[in-house]
């Protein structure tokens, strides 16, 4: 058996060897040591998570407050109800189960299933973000309404709501757009779920929590006595799908239960400034009519130019936008400042060179996450320029309305406005 | 009249025809979803001890004041060492005063079992998962000390901000039916759901 | 206009919340971060006074694709066994030949005789040639041979499982089994709190077993008494730190020993009586790796051959001759 070889010939068969001399290197646990005074070794402790049942108690729970809002704002009509019904949501979803999972969160458990194979998404979690949808489809934005805490949070301390100006509304309703598309992006490539890094009020819900949280939810309510559901109108990226959604949806508050009498009564009831006055005579004149047609006719041709330069804005500033992801950033930071290797208290650089993963397969990871964020800002971009194509084309869009009507899309279905209309249910 | 009837019925043919595409692509994103990861199971946080790498921020980034990272103790890897270095400080004399223990918060308790044996305990209370305890274990001992969250403490939060800021990523999702990863039970390189 | 006033206030204040954000989302960096307050801090144990250190590493070699379990000199060769191989390889790292053996090798002895293996709870042994000799398994269930030594015809096992020396023949039988448990002040027995376990018979033929647990070196007799020891416990350079160190030894041909530590990887002579000598590799050349003790042989000009369990290459620390 033993013969003399040459050495390469004899790495060759250690190599056929090692196929199949290989052996499974599981580490074993080493025998302990036999006490002789009869010590009887505890074992650690595993208190139990929540059970999966409650969790299906909440989705439960999520489709009767939806059903019974939308029941209580299109049909009942009743304004004390729905108050009542936030209050529990608030305590339910809010301070019973701290504010998490959210359908406003959910966002991203989807976009990140969607796009990453290998995470599984509870079926809670995509429960919590389907049915609010589909309640808002057919009823309005009846959870914002009742069911959503951080809503109800801030609709409760709405004390003194000034009224915006429009333009101004229109530019700030704008950041949950972008607020939505940059939460699936960083979702998506699996990056951050920053929907719930700067969600304002679990920390209230909570009790506790970091500085920042509780600064921020702090603000958001405070501002709201002013400004009713800031966090609402200028972040919520889930708003923004409720909003398409409802924008279409079957059936919707109404302010009066019959006809408008055009009392006026409504008008400065809503602190959300949703409520649509009816169109003035001089939309009507032909002149404008013409007018408004020529501006419909140059923004929709406008849009396909917009998503393009979205597109081509998003695809520029990638390299930006990946830095979000931790892998990225730190390939990169280990490039320009190698020098960071030796310190010993960057935890973040000497973690990895403890992993073991060599520092190609770090940068072959990072220039990966960048190409997929490469395509994902160019569709973000687009996405971007096509919302703001439409809404530009929303402002020419001529209705005609004879009543005081709430706005579909930015109505939150709180029925505040109800209580002011004078007209009896015939 | 009936030029504005037609131009109502336009509108809720559009509105319906919308409405019906809204719903469609809600459905098939939950369809989609769901024919992904078809899982009715649930999920929670926890660490791979194989993977951490005890770098102190299980204590200070957990959403909650008191962090729902603790050191747990797998007895069955334990030497039972006298010298315990992950009780004592390096160099320390071998006696109990918290001037010699490492814990920061002196939450390991020594207990003499029998000669030359003696048990460690973690006292939860006092632990606030700062793992430098571990390190000790794992770097000079048998690795028996390891962190892991505890789920009477976890809100099971969407997005762990421990896992956000993990520079070695030991932190992921496990199935909650094993909601732990205790060194002994759970190997190195294991498969998880 | 006050209701002006107010709308400009709550712009200002929507503007701080989104600056606020945006500037704690760019902070939130790898290199922005700070450091660990809970550091476990070592380093002044890590360097070692230079003027200790007289050897230096000359050279390295790797061993291909084989995964190496325990290596052993003998005759200036290196014989070194992993997956089902034993290869020996000249001193400058030439592969000259392999034999065969059965798979999941943790320790090999050679003598003029034979070739010892053991295994997880088994032995073997095989004649120059490769060919199987005896095979048996050693009996217990938490059986865990470590290490190996030879000493005219009699095997000494190391079983760390159950804290014992096993004595065999050259034929497999067992002649003798020790606990190493005596009346004495010192004589617990060995404590093996993890599989290091290592014990060596010197040109003196005196049986030398490391009680990890309690950082000694201990000299047996062949029917298990002790008969003397030293210890040295502690993090500086002269003492042995952590659980089961030293967790690997070899003897000298003046009876030194070379020690090689786990957890903060460093390899040290010692005299007969336990006293420091010189350090032969500091922390700092095994940094990075898992903290697994490497194997050491040495030949007899006093050149020690580390076998270095990450980075899967034997590396070679010569005197440096003053």
């Amino acid at each position: 058996m033993m013969k003399r070889t040459s050495g390469n010939i004899l790495y060759l068969l250690l190599f056929l060897f090692l196929l199949t001399g290989a052996e499974a290197m599981a580490q074993q646990r080493f025998p302990k040591p036999e006490f002789e005074s009869g010590y009887v070794q505890p074992d650690p402790t595993t208190p139990e998570p929540r059970s999966m049942e409650l969790e299906y108690v909440d989705v439960l729970v999520l489709l009767l407050v939806l059903s019974l809002a939308s029941w209580l704002a299109v049909r009942r009509r009743s304004r004390r109800g729905l108050l009542w019904l936030s209050i529990f949501s608030l305590v339910y979803f809010g301070f019973y189960r701290n504010g998490c999972i959210c359908s406003i969160g959910a966002i991203q458990n989807v976009a990140l299933s969607i796009f990453d194979s290998g995470y599984a998404i509870s079926l809670t979690a995509l429960l919590f973000f389907i049915l609010p949808l589909f309640f808002a489809l057919f009823f309005g934005r009846t959870f914002c309404a009742a069911a959503c805490p951080l809503g109800v949070i801030q609709d409760l301390l709405v004390i003194h709501p000034v009224s915006i100006p429009s333009w101004i509304r229109k530019t700030l309703g704008f950041i949950p757009v972008i607020y939505l598309g940059l939460a699936v992006l960083m979702a998506a490539t699996g990056s951050d779920f920053i929907i719930c890094r700067y969600d304002p009020f679990i920390g209230i819900f909570r009790m506790d929590g970091p500085f920042l949280m509780i600064f921020l939810g702090v603000t958001f309510l405070l501002l709201g006595m002013f400004f009713a559901r800031p966090y609402c109108r200028v972040f919520c990226p889930y708003g923004v799908l409720l909003g398409w959604m409802s924008r279409f949806s079957k059936w919707h508050l109404t302010i009066t239960p019959s006809e408008c009498i055009q009392c006026k009564l409504c008008k400065d009831s809503c602190p959300f400034d949703a409520i649509e006055m009816p169109a003035e005579q001089t939309y009507r004149t032909p002149e404008v009519a013409r007018k408004n047609l020529h501006r419909f006719i140059l923004y929709v041709v406008l849009i396909p130019v917009l998503v393009v330069f979205g597109g081509w804005v998003g695809a520029k500033s990638h390299i930006f936008l990946s830095r979000v992801h931790p892998d990225v950033y730190l390939a990169e930071l280990m490039i320009s400042r190698p020098e960071l290797k030796n310190d010993v208290d960057n935890v973040d650089i000497q973690a990895f060179l403890e992993s073991g993963e060599t520092f190609e397969q770090l940068v072959e990871r990072a220039t990966m996450i960048r190409n997929r964020f490469k395509k994902g800002s160019m569709i973000l971009g687009g996405f971007i320029g096509l919302v703001l194509g439409i809404t530009l084309m929303n402002q020419v869009v001529f209705r005609n309305r004879e009543v005081y009507e709430p706005h579909r899309g930015n109505c939150f279905s709180c029925g505040r406005c109800m209580d002011y209309c004078p007209v009896e249910k015939r | 009249m009936e030029k504005k009837d037609k131009g109502y019925n336009r509108r809720d043919f559009i509105n319906n025809g919308i409405r019906l595409a809204l719903g469609a692509t809600v459905a098939g994103t939950a369809a989609f979803t769901l024919s992904r990861s078809a899982t009715g199971k649930d999920y929670v946080w926890q660490i791979d001890p194989f993977k951490c790498t005890q770098c102190g921020r299980c204590a200070t980034e957990c959403v909650r004041s008191e962090s729902a990272v603790k050191c747990v103790h797998a007895f069955d890897l334990c030497g039972y060492c006298d010298v315990c270095s992950g009780y004592l400080k390096p160099g320390a004399k071998l006696e109990t005063g918290a001037e010699n223990q490492l814990c920061p918060t002196a939450a390991i308790q020594r207990k003499y079992i029998e000669e030359p044996y003696f048990e460690y305990i973690i006292d939860e209370e006092l632990c606030i998962g700062c793992g430098k305890c571990v390190k000790g274990c794992s770097a000079f001992g048998n690795g028996s000390l390891h962190l892991q969250i505890r789920h009477d403490l976890c809100l099971n939060c969407n997005q762990c901000s421990i896992a956000a800021s993990c520079p070695s990523d030991a932190i992921s999702r496990v199935p909650a039916d094993e909601p732990y990863l205790i060194k002994g039970d759970f190997t190195k390189g294991e498969e998880k759901g | 206009m006050k209701k002006r006033g107010l709308v400009i206030v709550v712009l200002v204040i929507l503007g701080v919340i989104l600056g606020v954000i945006v500037v704690d989302f760019l902070n939130n960096r790898p290199d922005r971060r700070g450091r660990n307050p809970y550091a476990l801090e070592v380093d002044q144990y890590r360097k070692v006074d230079p003027s200790l250190v007289r050897y230096r590493e000359t050279r390295n070699f790797d061993l291909g694709l084989l995964i190496a379990a325990d290596m052993t000199l003998y005759n200036n060769h290196l014989y070194v066994a992993g997956n089902s191989l034993l290869v020996k390889i000249s001193l400058d790292g030439t592969p000259m030949d392999m034999i065969e053996i059965l798979p999941g090798a943790t320790s090999v002895e050679v003598d003029d005789q034979q070739v010892i293996i053991g295994f997880r709870n088994r032995m073997a042994s095989y004649d120059h040639r490769g060919t199987l000799l005896h095979q048996w398994a050693v009996p217990g269930d938490s059986t865990w041979i470590t290490n190996l030594a030879l000493k005219a015809d009699k095997i000494f096992v190391a079983d760390a499982g159950n804290r014992r020396i096993i004595i065999y023949n050259r034929d497999g039988e067992q002649t003798g089994e020790f606990e190493g448990k005596s009346e004495s002040e010192s004589g617990h027995g060995f404590i093996v709190p993890s599989p290091n376990f290592d014990l060596a018979v010197n040109s003196f033929g005196e049986l030398w077993v490391v009680n990890p647990g309690k950082h000694a070196l201990e000299n047996y007799t062949e029917d298990g008494r002790l008969r003397g020891f030293w210890d040295k416990a502690g993090f500086d350079i002269e003492g042995f730190l952590g659980c089961c160190n030293p967790a690997r030894i070899a003897v000298m041909k003046d009876g030194s020993f070379i020690t090689s530590e786990k957890g903060m990887v460093r390899i040290k002579i010692y005299d007969p009586s336990g006293k420091l000598i010189s350090v032969v590799a500091p922390p700092e050349l095994f940094e990075g790796g898992s903290g697994k003790a490497p194997e050491v042989c040495v030949d007899d000009q006093g050149v020690v051959y580390a076998l270095d369990f990450d980075r899967d290459r034997v590396r070679v620390f010569e005197p440096i001759d003053n």
